[in-house]
């Protein structure tokens, strides 16, 4: 398995008060955000995801025990509010990346970078998903097509690029804000003689910004989307 | 070239006071959890021992001693009568008409206000009004604020230069950033695509299929 | 006119209402892919007269290049809008197993072609495949949760000793107020016997 970049053993250290005292459910909470507005699909946080189910697993338990052994009403269901919070956000979480998969499952299983963040059991889905719907295009359309032009992402065999697929618009502009003084950032996009400069971000603002310059920072943990 | 983001639309909104429309990334009820999460003071009138939640821990709980907890907490052991809320320091009427008259003087944005203040405030108006001071007052200024501010960011996006590229936001709340953002995303979008020599093409748009088409001069290549 | 019949096809896409189907137009379908065949015929014959006059087809210019040519970006247009069709309308049908589940009313399913109604069944057991290697059912929870209890007050008499969801009675005499599980409110505020009270 793959470290994990957003990893809680790997964020910055020199900002250790919130490393120790941020919980699991706040870093589920943060991937949710950044998993919603990001346009292309990120990185599966393996390690949050099995922490976080382990962590659900027991609490049910002991919210049953409560249960049973006659715990006052008012705690259980303190408990249980609780519980109910962090299993909307893990199936939230699971539910955004299922259906980018279904959005763009061609591109994402030709494009190594985007196939690569996939969990182990997203790509059985994927892979599923592709051949389902090439079934479904190829009887429907593709095989009644002249030879040269059946298949599903190129218009032609004459077409250099995968001109047929759906692929999520990273020139999105998303709102994101960081927690570090970021300077450095290339713009990727935008008027040409802009292109060239070096953009910053104060800590704590919010800033409007195409995806695509940002997106590595997101990747590493620096910057959240809003 | 000045971008007039005057469209219809976002006019509309703000005069039917929808504050969450179908371009929304984030539902109203998502807006409201998120904010759920921020802490607030409570003082109860129970004893009750510690609370080892997942999203952490909080307590033990004495009558009278005041503690801090998240506001779906606080809001839930109020609803039970079980405790009762201290307001946040920013929600009293001094301070807000402090706010007011700031938002009227200066197309900034205050900065006293939290990121949540709409959440928050809706959350405490509608559960627990008695432990606001001046109530009615307080809830007639938020909404005066709200409204001020709502016609600074239109005005904001009306002055927006196409020649910047990206927008630093300050001071906006959760659910104004939540409206505006569709907009404002949508509008920089277009003048990129003004700006921008070649021709960005939407995948997503049939009609912009046509433009896709191959522009060298295609070398047919027929199986034999 | 080349490509008027694959643009109907996509107008009655943009014409439906989101996420609605229209009756899968198999006449429309078949039609605009006679079309490529004969797009493709000619094609071929243009083709093969430049070869019969010795001409280098690679790199000749001349009307019979062009004319092969047109055809060959008419049927790419054909192509783009045949498969636009399917695909939008492949895209409303993986929505709809989010919003109706593996079901699919007969109102429907009529409007499905068989291999749409195929492809419902198969991507239908892909997700269900996933979720239950996960152990997580996804389809529900889809809105935040709440606090599973609120604050009501009775408007008209409801009567004594009714057993609620947590094994309480509870006497609902008029204005008396009572707080509980908004599933047990629900079935009296619906019919105006009850009311949810706010602050």
């Amino acid at each position: 398995m793959a470290s994990n970049p957003m990893d809680s053993s790997t964020l910055p250290t020199d900002d250790y008060e919130t490393l120790i005292s941020t919980t699991d459910v706040e870093l589920l909470k943060r991937a949710w955000r950044n998993e919603k507005a990001a346009p292309e699909i990120l990185q599966f946080e393996t390690d949050l995801i099995q922490r976080i189910r382990e962590q659900i697993l027991l609490m049910d338990e002991t919210v049953e025990e409560f249960t049973s052994s006659g715990i006052d009403p008012l705690t259980v269901s303190l408990y249980q509010m609780d519980l109910d919070r962090s299993q909307f956000l893990l199936r939230s979480y699971l539910r955004i990346r299922i259906q980018k998969i279904e959005k763009y499952m061609f591109h994402i299983e030709s494009t190594d970078e985007l196939w690569n963040r996939l969990s182990r059991e997203e790509k059985n889905f994927a892979r599923r998903c592709t051949d389902d719907l090439k079934r479904h295009l190829d009887e429907t359309v593709l095989s009644k097509l002249p030879d040269n032009y059946q298949s599903v992402q190129k218009q032609s065999v004459i077409s250099e690029d995968d001109d047929m697929v759906p692929k999520p618009q990273l020139d999105t502009f998303v709102v994101c804000r960081s927690k570090e003084y970021l300077t450095g950032i290339q713009l990727e996009d935008g008027p040409v003689d802009d292109r060239s400069k070096l953009f910053e971000m104060e800590p704590g603002v919010l800033y409007f910004i195409c995806y695509k310059s940002i997106k590595a920072l997101v990747e590493s943990g620096k910057i959240d989307l809003v | 070239m000045k971008m007039l983001l005057k469209s219809s639309s976002f006019s509309s909104f703000l005069m039917a006071g929808q504050s969450v429309s179908a371009l929304s990334l984030f539902s109203a009820e998502e807006l409201e959890f998120i904010a759920e999460d921020e802490t607030i003071e409570i003082i109860p009138n129970l004893r009750m021992e510690p609370l080892n939640l997942l999203c952490g821990d909080f307590g033990p709980f004495f009558p009278q001693i005041p503690t801090q907890v998240p506001l779906w907490l606080a809001v839930a052991l109020k609803k039970r009568g079980k405790c009762t809320i201290r307001p946040p320091e920013w929600m009293a009427v001094e301070k807000l008409t402090q706010v007011l008259e700031a938002e009227r003087d200066s197309q900034e944005m205050s900065e006293q206000l939290p990121f949540h203040y709409v959440e928050i405030s809706r959350l405490l108006f509608d559960l627990a009004r008695d432990d606001i001071p001046d109530v009615y007052m307080v809830r007639s200024l938020i909404e005066d604020i709200r409204d001020v501010r709502f016609h600074k960011v239109e005005t904001d996006l009306e002055a927006f230069n196409g020649r910047t590229v990206a927008v630093k936001i300050k001071n906006l709340s959760a659910m104004e950033v939540n409206i505006v953002r569709p907009f404002i995303g949508r509008a920089l979008q277009a003048f990129y695509k003004h700006d921008s020599p070649e021709l960005i093409p939407d995948p997503e748009r049939v009609s912009d299929r046509r433009q896709q088409v191959a522009t060298t001069a295609p070398r047919r290549q027929l199986r034999r | 006119m080349y490509g008027r019949k694959a643009c109907q096809l996509v107008k009655e896409l943009a014409s439906g209402e989101k996420g609605q189907l229209t009756l899968f137009n198999i006449d429309l379908i078949d039609q605009v892919i006679a079309e490529c065949s004969q797009h493709h015929l000619e094609l071929q014959s243009l083709i093969r007269k430049m070869q019969e006059q010795g001409l280098d087809v690679q790199t000749s210019r001349n009307a019979d290049h062009y004319g092969a040519l047109i055809h060959h970006l008419a049927l790419v247009r054909n192509k783009r809008c045949l498969m636009a069709y399917v695909h939008n309308r492949a895209e409303v049908i993986q929505s709809l197993i989010w919003k109706v589940g593996p079901i699919l009313p007969q109102q429907i399913e009529e409007r499905l072609s068989h291999s749409e109604e195929e492809y419902f069944k198969k991507h239908s057991s892909a997700l269900k495949s996933y979720m239950s290697r996960l152990e997580l059912d996804l389809t529900v929870d889809m809105v935040p949760p709440k606090d599973p209890y609120i604050q009501v007050r009775v408007i008209d008499d409801i009567g004594e000793g009714i057993v609620l969801s947590d094994d309480k009675t509870a006497n609902f005499a008029p204005h008396s107020m009572h707080f509980l599980k908004r599933t047990d409110a629900e079935q009296f505020i619906s019919r105006g016997l009850m009311e949810e009270l706010t602050g």
